[in-house]
Formats: structure tokens, C-alpha cells, sequence
């Protein structure tokens, strides 16, 4: 784990001096009069867990084809470490791909798999079976060597299409929703152990997902696409509580949305007024003209019961309770403050339930800091 | 047969399986057993000169005692005369020549249309299937008309210069494998298209992307996927170009020794009905024997991949 709070105490996209491993520049592919993928430029760092994320169609699996060789953008250059490889063949590209339908050659044995691409390349016997060795015992799939595909649990299969991917030691490995084929658990354990994975070999890996929690949860940096453009980059933690725009902050996790507009500056908090009353007290360093429209964004676990509620304070809200989401170790709780608008809160159960106060029809007063949430512009 | 309906065999349900289980085997016995059994009658009976033209195989010789009279003599005479085991040899060949032809030219065509864009599929297979629309006789006729000597072929290639005298391909073995790869060419084609739209193309993309070229990627991957496709081609056509009298007694020559014309020459000329039913079972067993092996060897294909 050393290696890995090394890597991330270094983000190499804060330093300006930092040379990108992998440079999309202002590439765009068109299928017909379709823009796949839209004027899209990026620069990952080496030994980044890299995430595309966005809703099927966004283009996101075209970028990630686009980068291993398998479409030709419409325009653009992509670079590899330096070298220009938009023109070059898939077959030519240092770069390899996990399917997201595995893809495994069905008339070959997990070995026989595994050292496909080596072949290719022409490596040499002996290092071929150490290769070969090296990654089955490495994704730990080293008695299913003799199995045939289809005699091997979707577990398997993706441990086997990792390290056919990974055999010929790609500078770059490209994802393709490489945990959407399994079920709930296993994908939860999988996320784990592909970090682990990508930290100990410390390739520069690409994924594309539509699940925001595994592109949080596995992800130096994400890019939120959407209609074929990329709309945020950013680590997990800024993502999630520095959207740039109500689509981001809407597509990752819950989030409550008040529209107002800017009355007030006072260093760099903001005064935002709302059609629900009271003015709203909130962080905001980036410039914005008074009287501009604006949205504040809060998550719902960031909303808490107020103690004190005052009639004139900022962030205080009141309303009645209307839904309970019991989740176990968390209650969602909808709270109608206006008869257009509700609040979600989120309140970790530290009381059993049945110990709670909280019901149905009860009003409640809810409050939270100017620190808690986003002024959006848009 | 963990079946939930296991427990309660009601007299229905036991009568609607004898019908199941019984119709198919009925009708291989009455359309498929009978007449090889009867064929078989006719091979062991003695050739008389007679309305039909074998004697019996068993009559009463007095009260209560039944003659079986087993004439082996059609199988010594096909195991004596060299004219049988020629006949045999050369259908194999050209069976043999004729379904690798077949292969060499139905996989590009079948490979072209699976790959073609979905809305030319189909009329592509319409052009492959259209000429079953015509009677196979005519069209073999036709073939006549373009391979004699003062055919349109002949006469194609005195226009183009390439030669100076006629080509003698009519009435020749060639002639003959021409006629035989052209009338089944569908047969090789039809199970390929099958068996290569079903191949997954990220197969391909998966090839490429760990380093195989596009020629390599189609040895080490499509190839080897389609062999069943291949399997059944090739039996599709094999089988029935051994047998084949039609295209050898129209387009061959005197010299094109092939079972199904001796078969017809001993059955309708020489009127040696037991003669010809030994040739048809004997090239039945020659039919039937690589038949079992292919079986086998698809089927230990299937059970390795599903």
C-alpha cells in the first residue's frame, strides 16, 4: 500500500511540470451525422486508474476504442507515451483491452489464452511459459490452465481476460466495463483486488463505466462524459463534492437542488436567494455577478437536524417528514419544505430505530453549513 | 429426468410418448430399413433371366422344409473385377477432388456474406439459393451448351486470343468437376454462412488487439471456429458427389468410370439386378463408415465448446 499513498500524494495532474503519459487531443469521431465522441481532449498520467463515466451512448466506449486502435477518429491525435499513434493498427499499438464481454477465444484453454498475444510478438518458448506462468499466478487462476472457457464461472473468465490483457505488458490498459458481467458481491470484493492489481504492476489502466460508485471507488481521476463530450475531470472526492454543473452533481450520488439567484458577496461566501424564503449562506471562490442565476447543490448527508432553529437564519430550513428510506445503517428521510420542493436528509441510525423520534408527518427543522455544498451557475 | 411430472405417468401422457418415441423410428424403418433390407434380398439373390430378374431367396422344397439359397457371387464378381474397385476409387477422388473445390471457393463467399452489411445478407443467400430454382437437369444441360466445343466458353476464350484451338472439356473428368462443383457449391456455402454469422466479431477485435494481423487473426481464430461449418459443408457435398450418375453420364466421358453410372449400367443395361444392389450397399458402407467418423469427430468438437 506504500507505493499507492505515494502515488496519490504525488498527483501528477496538480503539477504543472508533469509530462501526460496519454494525450487525447481534440479528438472526435462521428458515426454518420452522430457526434460519438465530440471535440474531446485529456491527459492521463502514468500509473493513473483512470475512469470514463457516464450513461450508455455518452461515447465512452467509443474514446476507449478510439485509444486501442479498434475505430479511427474523425479528427484528433492521440499519444502514447510520448509517440504519436492515431494511425497505427490496433495490432501495432502498446496498448491492450479488456472486453466487457471477456472475448476469450473459445477454442483455446486458459494457458493457450493467455499466451495468444505472446505468440504474436513472437517471444520466445521459455519465456513465453514463464510470461504465462507469471500471470496466471499472478490474477492466482493457475489450475483452471488446462480449462476451456466455457467451463469456467464469470469470476473466472474475467480473471482470465485480465491476464490475456495483461500477458504482454501493455503501457496502457484499456477496461471496458470490466466488472458489469459480474454480480453485486463479487463485484464488490473485485474493485478491491483490481486496485490492488493496477498499485502492484503499476500500468496506467483506462476503464469505462456507468456505475458511479465503482468509478469512485477505483479511480485516481474520473471523467464524467456526457453526449460525447467530457463535462468534469476530477478525483473521486472533488467530483462528488465539487461538481462543476447540476448534470454531475446529479449523476454521482444524491443531491439536493435549490434554484436562486446571487444577492449578496461577502469574501467568498455568496448570499443566495430562494423562491423558499430565507436567503442561503454558501462557500462559493469563483466569481459570479450579482443577481445571476444560480443553483446550490447539497448532499443529503450533509443536511442535519437543526438543535436551534431560528426563524431568521441562514441554511435553516423547516418542513414536514414524508418518507422514510430505513437502509440500516442509514435513514433517508424526505422532507417536503414547500409544496414544489423536498429535502433529502440522510441521518446515520446511531439510535436504533424503534429509539428514534423521527416519523412520519413530524415536522422538522434541518440546517447546514455554508461549507456543505456548491453554487452552480448553471 | 427430474422432470416434476415424473411422479404421475397418466395413461395420456405414456400413449403421447409411444407416438413421440414411435412415429420417427416407424418411419426409418418402413422408409429407411425395409428398402435396404430388401436391397440387401436382391444383392444375395442369383441373377435369372427372368420377371424380376433374380430368383428368390427362399422357397418350400417339400412339406415343411424351407431353402434359403445365399448367393455371394455379386460380391466376389465386385471383388474380382478391377472395373469395380476403379469405379469406387475414382468416385472417391472425384467426390473428394469436388468437395476440397468446393471448400476453396464456398468459404470466401460464405466468409463475404456473413461479413457483408445486414440488409445485402439475404438477397446475397437468395443468388447462392436462386438456381435451385430451375430443374437440376436443365442445368446441367446447360452446361453442355457452355463447355462443347463450339461453346460459348470455347468461343469466349478464341475472342479473348487466350488459345488458338478449341478446348476439349466436354465429355472429360473435368468437365465432370466442373458440373459437380457448380451443382453443389450451395450445399458447402449454406452451412459456412451459418456457422461464421454466429462467430462473435470482438473475437477478431480481441486477435487484433494482442497483436495478430488480419490474415493470422483469421488462421488462428475464425478458422478454427468454423470448423464445424466445414464438417458439415463438406459431408453436405461428399456424400451425395460419390454417388452422382447425372453429371458424369451428361458430361463425362466413356472413360469416367464412377459407381453411380455403373450402378445404372448393371440396374437398366445389363439387367443384373443382384450385381447392383451389392455395388449400391457396398458404396453405402464406404458412405456410412467416414459419416460415423465425422459424427464423432463433430461431436467431440461440440463437447469442447458449446
Amino acid at each position: 500500500m506504500a507505493i499507492a499513498i505515494d502515488r496519490r500524494s504525488l498527483e501528477p495532474w496538480q503539477d504543472p511540470k508533469a509530462q501526460p503519459y496519454v494525450r487525447i487531443e481534440r479528438v472526435t469521431k462521428k458515426f454518420g451525422d452522430v457526434y460519438a465522441v465530440d471535440d474531446v481532449s485529456l491527459s492521463i498520467f502514468q500509473g493513473e486508474f483512470f475512469s470514463l463515466l457516464g450513461s450508455s451512448g455518452c461515447g465512452k466506449t467509443t474514446l476507449l476504442r478510439i485509444l486501442a486502435g479498434l475505430e479511427y477518429p474523425s479528427s484528433g491525435r492521440i499519444f502514447i507515451d510520448g509517440a504519436d499513434v492515431t494511425d497505427l493498427p490496433p495490432y501495432n499499438r502498446p496498448v491492450n483491452m479488456m472486453f466487457q464481454s471477456y472475448a476469450l477465444f473459445p477454442h483455446m484453454t486458459v494457458e493457450q489464452n493467455v499466451e495468444f498475444g505472446l505468440k504474436q510478438e513472437r517471444m520466445p518458448r521459455r519465456e513465453r511459459a514463464e510470461r504465462v506462468a507469471e500471470m496466471l499466478d499472478l490474477l492466482k487462476i493457475g489450475e483452471l490452465r488446462r480449462r476451456r472457457p466455457d467451463q469456467l464461472s464469470g469470476g473466472q473468465r474475467q480473471r482470465v481476460a485480465l491476464a490475456r490483457s495483461l500477458a504482454k505488458h501493455p503501457k496502457l490498459l484499456l477496461l471496458d466495463e470490466p466488472l458489469g458481467a459480474l454480480d453485486k458481491r463479487l463485484r464488490e470484493n473485485t474493485q478491491f483486488e483490481l486496485v490492488n492489481l493496477q498499485e502492484r504492476i503499476g500500468t496506467t489502466f483506462i476503464t469505462v463505466t456507468h456505475d458511479q460508485e465503482e468509478a469512485m471507488t477505483m479511480s485516481t481521476r474520473l471523467a464524467v462524459m456526457d453526449a460525447g463530450q467530457i463535462v468534469q475531470v476530477d478525483t473521486p472526492t472533488g467530483i462528488y463534492e465539487y461538481p462543476n454543473c447540476r448534470f454531475v452533481a446529479r449523476f454521482i450520488g444524491s443531491v439536493n437542488l435549490f434554484e436562486g439567484k446571487v444577492v449578496e458577496r461577502d469574501g467568498d461566501e455568496v448570499l443566495v436567494e430562494t423562491p423558499l424564503g430565507r436567503p442561503m449562506r454558501m462557500r462559493c471562490p469563483q466569481p459570479l455577478a450579482l443577481g445571476s442565476p444560480v443553483t446550490v447543490a447539497v448532499r443529503p448527508e450533509k443536511v442535519r437536524l437543526c438543535a436551534a432553529f431560528r426563524e431568521e437564519a441562514v441554511n435553516q430550513i423547516r418542513g414536514l417528514v414524508e418518507d422514510i428510506a430505513y437502509l440500516g445503517d442509514v435513514s433517508i428521510y424526505h422532507v417536503r419544505v414547500s409544496p414544489g420542493q423536498i429535502v433529502e436528509m440522510t441521518l446515520a441510525n446511531i439510535q436504533p430505530r424503534t429509539e428514534q423520534a423521527l416519523t412520519w408527518g413530524q415536522e422538522v427543522a434541518m440546517e447546514w453549513s455554508p461549507t456543505s455544498g456548491v453554487v452552480l451557475a448553471d | 429426468m427430474a422432470s416434476p411430472f415424473q411422479n404421475r405417468p397418466r395413461p395420456t401422457r405414456r400413449a403421447s410418448r409411444l407416438l413421440n418415441i414411435g412415429v420417427p423410428y416407424l418411419w426409418l424403418g418402413l422408409f429407411l430399413l425395409l428398402p435396404v433390407a430388401i436391397v440387401l434380398q436382391i444383392s444375395l439373390a442369383e441373377p435369372t433371366a427372368a420377371q424380376p430378374p433374380y430368383a428368390a431367396l427362399w422357397q418350400w422344397v417339400e412339406e415343411g422344409v424351407l431353402q434359403i439359397r445365399l448367393d455371394f457371387q455379386s460380391y466376389r464378381l465386385l471383388w474380382s473385377d478391377s472395373l469395380y474397385l476403379a469405379s469406387f476409387l475414382n468416385s472417391l477422388q472425384v467426390a473428394l477432388v469436388c468437395t476440397l473445390l468446393c471448400l476453396l471457393l464456398g468459404y470466401p463467399m460464405a466468409y463475404a456474406i456473413a461479413t457483408a452489411p445486414e440488409r445485402w445478407r439475404l438477397p446475397l443467400l437468395m443468388l447462392i439459393v436462386l438456381p435451385f430454382w430451375t430443374s437440376f437437369l436443365i442445368r446441367v444441360y446447360a452446361w453442355i451448351g457452355i463447355l462443347k466445343t463450339n461453346g460459348f466458353l470455347n468461343n469466349f476464350l478464341l475472342w479473348l486470343g487466350v488459345i488458338d484451338e478449341p478446348l476439349a472439356i466436354l465429355y472429360t473428368q473435368t468437365a465432370v468437376y466442373i458440373g459437380i462443383v457448380y451443382s453443389y457449391l450451395p450445399f458447402m456455402i449454406l452451412p459456412l454462412y451459418a456457422n461464421l454469422t454466429r462467430l462473435d466479431p470482438t473475437l477478431l477485435e480481441a486477435a487484433a488487439d494482442l497483436g495478430c494481423r488480419p490474415l493470422r487473426a483469421f488462421l488462428r481464430v475464425t478458422l478454427p471456429l468454423s470448423r464445424a461449418g466445414i464438417v458439415a459443408g463438406s459431408m453436405l457435398v461428399f456424400i451425395p458427389a460419390v454417388g452422382e450418375f447425372v453429371i458424369p453420364d451428361l458430361l463425362g466421358g466413356p472413360q469416367t468410370l464412377m459407381v453411380g453410372r455403373m450402378l445404372w449400367t448393371e440396374f437398366f443395361s445389363n439387367m443384373d439386378w443382384p450385381l447392383a444392389a451389392a455395388l449400391a450397399l457396398v458404396l453405402l458402407g464406404l458412405l456410412v463408415v467416414p459419416f460415423v467418423l465425422m459424427q464423432r469427430w463433430q461431436q467431440g468438437a461440440l463437447e469442447d465448446r458449446p
